[in-house]
């Protein structure tokens, strides 16, 4: 796999994608408030944030901000998914910033696959997803223990513009489906554990 | 590369197979270079005893049938999904949304599998959801973008190398920039023709209206079929929105098959499907009609440009009908000669969960059909799900599988009497 120079240029565009979201990140989200709604989300993503089926990812212990992101961009139709977007559109933003404090709340923690070491880890993608596939930035997804399916089908739709990102749509471009698979293979190899809520 | 050297055997044993019952393989030897080793050659067994399975016994006490039916655990297998029983009786093979297929074997033949094992450790599956046998002992494993032909892989699956042959290439089930994950959990059978028909969701909500050509041409939204060989791939069913179920009626040879509907309109609209074709080339509706007679908002109003097929029975709103089986075993009373035994799955967000249980569909003499539940349980008193049933398959003693891929089981469900 080819290897790419991007922390500097990620943490610009950061900035960039994260600005369109401020109101949203303005409100304050309540856990507990997020909990009761978490109804919503239960059924696919689990109350505590492990996901119960596989086209679901993981989201306990996320950052607030990612998810916002995300429920956000379901609901202004930047980003679609059959489910996803059919859930999102009857949110606000308390309830998104709700949801995001409940599930960003939630202990999280992985580790590497056994015999497996960081300095193996996929290198274009450790800087922002980390070895572990625990995220280092906040506009990172955790990727730890993700179905292999589930990063393969997001890293093609980034290569294909169905998604898009400034900073994952330029990585995704340069990878072979081959490239795309190890990665996959590479995070859903990684152990998560979410702390089970009574 | 093991495999190719047992694959020479399973050519030897493909060619004496073909002398006798000609089921078509292709003889493509070079196909076999297609496939990429992930170098894993060992298997992953599945522990079958301890907490883990207890905790699903205690669930199952919870499950309610007619009188006289029994349910059990039969095995752990993780993700179960859709599952072919072996024409010989040795093996059942399970499919995953995710990249695993499981080969489940009761060796002692006490109705409990003994074993629970990886099936081709050395060959890399995506969403490898559908098995599906045909009478000759030939395995067939739907893919999201891939079919899988594995000769007498009732013999083969003992060895982590298999022979395996391209039924239809990586990439040519559906164009690459159609793949998705949702609404790709491909189911297959082969039908009284001989032909295997696969499912082939569309994967939205509503189909956009730009998508419709391109369905239409593919069979994307659809059922498809073709020779074994590969050969004769033809759209079979047209205007489907996602069937992940479908068989054939014993005594008519016509095709039924559930149809998951459109969300988003409410908790109790549109009804769910279970359809029934009977001749080739019906449309059943999407994306005009959301499920029943229900119109979607997207295509409201508008002129229905074909003949629509209607549901043969409408099923609960958002109950998530999936894999379903005509009975044909002695085992069962006989009102359930030739009924549809069919899974819900459960809905995902309804206010109030509905589904996780087991339907029967009965067929009168006018082909009237009228669905009722079964086997039902799986939603406890907080709304949480317990299991969500995925697929129905039959042994041969009558009685019959149902597999769970929330709680990573199947279960076995047997007729005692009173």
């Amino acid at each position: 796999m080819r290897g790419f120079t991007i922390i500097g240029l990620g943490g610009l565009l950061l900035a960039q994608t994260l600005a369109p979201y401020a109101l949203a990140e303005d409100l304050t989200g309540d856990p507990a408030a997020g909990r009761k709604k978490a109804g919503l989300c239960r059924t696919c993503h689990g109350i505590e944030g492990l996901a119960k089926i596989p086209i679901a990812p993981h989201i306990g212990g996320e950052n607030p901000n990612y998810i916002m992101h995300q429920l956000t961009a379901f609901r202004e139709g930047t980003r679609v998914h059959e489910m996803m977007s059919v859930v999102a559109r009857g949110l606000d933003d308390q309830s998104i910033a709700d949801l995001a404090a409940w599930y960003s709340s939630q202990d999280v923690s992985a580790a590497l696959a056994p015999g497996k070491t960081g300095d193996m880890a996929p290198e274009a993608c450790v800087a922002c997803h980390g070895a572990d596939g625990l995220a280092r930035i906040e506009d990172a997804p955790n990727l730890a223990g993700e179905n292999a399916i589930y990063i393969d089908t997001q890293l093609k739709a980034f290569r294909t513009g169905k998604r898009t990102h400034p900073v994952m749509s330029e990585i995704a471009a340069g990878l072979s489906d081959t490239d795309i698979r190890a990665v996959a293979e590479w995070y859903a190899a990684t152990k998560i554990e979410i702390a089970p809520v009574k | 590369m093991k495999y190719l050297l047992s694959s020479a055997a399973a050519l030897a044993l493909t060619a004496g197979l073909a002398s006798a019952q000609t089921p078509a393989v292709p003889d493509n030897l070079e196909k076999l270079s297609n496939f990429q080793t992930t170098g894993a050659t060992e298997f992953t067994f599945i522990e079958q005893k301890g907490e883990y399975a207890d905790g699903i016994k205690k669930n199952l006490e919870r499950i309610k049938m007619p009188p006289g039916f029994k349910i059990g655990l039969y095995a752990i297998v993780p993700d179960a999904r859709h599952m072919a029983v072996g024409p010989q009786g040795i093996v059942v093979f399970v499919g995953t949304r995710k990249d695993k297929v499981w080969s489940v074997t009761d060796r002692n033949k006490d109705r409990v599998a003994d074993e629970v094992k990886d099936f081709a450790p050395s060959l890399q599956f995506s969403i490898p959801n559908g098995p599906c046998f045909s009478k000759d002992g030939f395995l067939y494993i739907a893919e999201q973008n891939r079919v899988l032909l594995f000769p007498a892989a009732e013999f083969f699956y003992e060895s982590p190398d298999v022979a395996a042959f391209n039924l239809v290439k990586k990439g040519e089930l559906i164009p690459a920039g159609q793949e998705s994950f949702n609404h790709t959990a491909r189911v297959c059978k082969i039908g009284p023709d001989g032909k295997i028909y696969i499912s082939l969701g569309q994967p939205f909500n509503v189909a956009p209206p730009e998508n419709l050509e391109t369905n239409t041409k593919w069979g994307i939204g659809g059922i498809i079929r073709m020779n074994t060989d590969g050969t004769g791939r033809e759209v079979f069913t047209y205007g489907i929105r996602n069937s992940v179920g479908h068989d054939f009626h014993p005594v008519t040879g016509e095709l039924w098959f559930t149809d998951n509907q459109v969300d988003g309109m409410g908790d109790d609209i549109p009804p769910g499907e279970i359809n029934r074709q009977t001749a080739m080339g019906q449309h059943f509706g999407h994306p005009w009609y959301g499920g029943g007679t229900v119109r979607t908002k997207e295509y409201e109003g508008q002129d229905v440009p074909v003949e629509v097929t209607m549901p043969a029975v409408e099923m609960a709103a958002h109950a998530a009908d999936l894999g379903m089986t005509f009975y044909t075993g002695n085992m069962f009373p006989e009102k359930y000669k030739n009924a549809i035994f069919s899974a819900q799955h459960g809905s995902w967000n309804r206010t109030v969960p509905v589904g996780a249980r087991v339907m029967v569909t009965t067929i009168d003499g006018d082909g009237k059909a009228t669905a009722e539940p079964f086997a039902e349980g799986w939603i406890d008193e907080n709304g949480e799900y317990l299991g969500r049933p995925v697929d129905i398959a039959q042994l041969r003693d009558g009685s019959i599988l149902v597999s769970d891929d929330l709680a990573g089981a199947i279960y076995r469900i047997w007729y005692e009497g009173n």
